[in-house]
């Protein structure tokens, strides 16, 4: 299975924390930039209140000369660098200051206004913003004072710039870290996918791969490893025991269908006696057959692997068996065909699918009334073989469907049918020993059994 | 005939070797693997049976042993074990015959009178013949009294399988095995059914059966009855 990083759990947390990122370094550094340009904007602001407060009280002392001659001597001498004064009557016109005409349209609305002056600085001209305050002083004159803030703009434009960048750069380097994380986390979740795969598939040997680097997935790897080896280790001893209770069942067994068939050979046997030891070995061949039986299903539910697997082609195999049971339909009055074979190759044991064959044939021979028809056919697809075999008779209700591979359970009540109820869930088990699966369907009416086997 | 029985169940032995005996055989019984291996490679026997499961050594060892110093004697394995693949490990290891128990004496008896008659087939043998039933192998073809005879492909074979073995007891499982290969027993009477057919395709009409069914044990293709 191909990884899908984009898909993983991983990549959704790790877009998630680069956003998270993003916004907390956008919140950090945009709020130190607005509140630096405050600062800022705060010290202009109080530096114009402070001069403008100084002129208007020379003005009160001194009048408009005072005014004029404070505004030439701070220009000429000692003024701050980037000061800029004006004085002009109430038409606007200038009286004194470092300014040549007045910037605005009349008088500005703005407590703050700004504006630019052109300067002729030595070698280019230059444009410096202006941040000012105008005052009416007594008499109608008006004084502007105002600062040229074209450093603090330098200062917050580069300010903003370093800002975006360290946004952009953080927001980059978490999403290289997030896509990194995640694709490593995917790599090694994938890993453990992949390994839990192989192990379902009949490897159950593989253990997950231990990194070394002492982290959480390597414990995860070593709880599961010992998980799977705790599991190992009961199929062994379930397969241990399957063994020696086929042995220590059947030995006796034996000795008992031994003995019988002794005293079935003694001479001058009354016919009578003779006729309950046949009918009491026939008790012991159904046993002996129901313990076999058992014991396979046991053994491909241990999840034991297919042993020595070989191609094996279901459409002839198929073939082969509804010939072989053609007759025995014919004498039970049904019609049994197989539609033509086609190749249909499988890897699996040839005796174990002719026995899920058998099984589903003699299954139908069971339970359809004479007159009836059971059909098998055999689809080679793209992955695998579809084996389908379907009758006309009464069928499994709906319900009932899903346990009719359990063992021991038996449907049409008249208990007249013969069998051990293990027919079915012998054909689940060779189907899953095969990596295949088995489903019953409603064929309207009777019942219609598709086993699908992987190629 | 010579029979060496390797059996570590003493009670089983002691019926398989009074059976046996009963029935005209030679036995010896030996118990573990080691004996057995000893007793099989020093005397002349003409055919071993085996367990699969003994003491010391596996049934399986013995017979890898015994082929690795050229004792060529037919084994007939005996085994408990219900495993798919253990028939198949059974012949590998060089056994010529696997039977699972529990197994009808008819059955064991059978498959030892098959491998003690078994003979290299002389591969030159073209045509089979009991009688005035007449099988070419070449062209397929089957005559009784001259007239030729309708047979399916699966007819011929397993008409095949009875005229090659010809006076041997033949049993329904040795059928399904030679005939069909398979290695189960289904729980029809399908080798019944089978036979009953080849019967009335070979037996009709003629005054004297070819094919007899022996009670308890399975059916016999011979000229008398």
């Amino acid at each position: 299975m191909r990884l899908d990083l984009f898909n993983t759990t991983a990549f959704r947390l790790s877009v998630g924390y680069t956003l998270l990122v993003t916004l907390a370094v956008s919140v950090t550094l945009g709020s130190a930039y607005l509140l630096t340009e405050s600062l800022i904007t705060d010290e202009v602001d109080l530096i114009i209140d402070t001069e403008l407060k100084s002129l208007e009280e020379k003005f009160a002392r001194s009048g408009l000369p005072g005014v004029t001659d404070e505004i030439n001597l701070r220009i000429d001498s000692w003024g701050r660098i980037g000061a800029v004064y004006m004085l002009a009557d109430s038409s606007f016109e200038r009286i004194s200051g470092n300014v040549t005409h007045w910037p605005f349209d009349g008088m500005p609305t703005e407590a703050r206004p700004e504006f630019e002056i052109a300067t002729i600085e030595p070698g280019r001209r230059a444009v410096h913003p202006v941040r000012a305050a105008v005052h009416t002083l007594p008499g109608g004159d008006l004084l502007l004072v105002g600062t040229d803030i074209s450093q603090g703009r330098r200062f917050a434009e580069k300010f903003r710039l370093a800002t975006l960048a360290g946004i952009g750069l953080s927001t980059l380097a978490a999403a290289l870290a997030g896509f990194w994380f995640s694709y490593r986390l995917a790599r090694r979740v994938g890993e453990v996918t992949r390994t839990c795969q192989r192990i379902m598939a009949g490897e159950p040997g593989r253990r997950l791969p231990v990194a070394g680097a002492n982290d959480e997935f390597d414990a995860l790897a070593v709880s599961v490893n010992r998980v799977l080896d705790r599991l190992e280790e009961q199929a062994r001893t379930l397969r241990a025991t399957f063994d020696s209770t086929a042995h220590d069942l059947r030995a006796p067994l034996h000795r008992l269908r031994t003995r019988m068939d002794a005293l079935l050979r003694a001479p001058a046997l009354a016919p009578a006696v003779h006729e309950s030891i046949e009918a009491a070995l026939r008790e012991v061949d159904h046993l002996q057959r129901t313990l076999g039986t058992l014991l396979q299903i046991a053994l491909a539910e241990s999840g034991a692997a297919l042993a020595s697997p070989a191609a094996v082609d279901v459409g002839e195999l198929a073939a082969e068996l509804v010939e072989l049971f053609e007759p025995v339909a014919a004498a039970h009055g049904l019609s049994l065909e197989c539609a033509p074979a086609r190749p249909a190759v499988v890897q699996g044991n040839r005796q174990l699918l002719a026995q899920l064959l058998t099984n589903l044939i003699e299954n139908s021979l069971k339970y359809v009334p004479a007159g009836g028809r059971i059909s098998v056919a055999v689809q080679a697809r793209g992955a695998g073989v579809r084996l389908t075999v379907s009758d006309n008779g009464p069928g499994i209700d709906a319900a009932d469907r899903a346990r009719a591979a359990q063992p021991f359970v038996r449907f049409g009540g008249g208990g007249t049918q013969e069998g051990s109820g293990l027919g079915l869930s012998l054909v689940a088990a060779i189907a899953r020993l095969h990596r295949g699966r088995i489903e019953l369907q409603g064929n309207d009416p009777g019942l219609r059994v598709v086993v699908e086997l992987p190629a | 005939m010579h029979i060496l029985l390797i059996e570590d169940d003493l009670e089983s032995a002691r019926l398989l070797v009074k059976g046996l005996s009963e029935s005209g055989y030679h036995v010896d019984h030996a118990a573990d693997g080691r004996d057995a291996l000893a007793r099989a490679t020093a005397g002349q026997f003409d055919l071993i049976v085996s367990d699969r499961m003994l003491p010391h050594l596996d049934g399986l060892a013995i017979i890898e042993l015994l082929r690795a110093r050229g004792v060529g004697t037919p084994v007939l394995v005996l085994s408990a074990l219900g495993a798919v693949d253990d028939r198949v490990r059974g012949l590998k290891a060089g056994g010529d015959d696997y039977l699972t128990k529990p197994f009808a004496f008819a059955e064991l008896l059978a498959r030892i009178e098959a491998l003690l008659r078994r003979r290299p087939q002389a591969p030159r043998a073209t045509r089979l013949q009991i009688e005035d039933l007449e099988f070419d192998l070449l062209a397929r073809r089957v005559t009784r009294g001259g007239r030729e005879l309708e047979l399916t492909a699966r007819e011929l074979k397993l008409l095949e399988f009875l005229m090659r073995r010809a006076g041997q007891v033949v049993t329904r499982t040795m059928l399904l095995e030679g005939v069909w290969d398979l290695h189960f027993d289904p729980q029809s009477n399908l080798i019944d059914v089978h036979i009953s057919r080849l019967r009335q395709a070979i037996d009709r009409g003629s005054d004297q059966p070819l094919i007899h069914t022996v009670r308890g044990s399975g059916y016999v293709l011979r000229s008398d009855a």
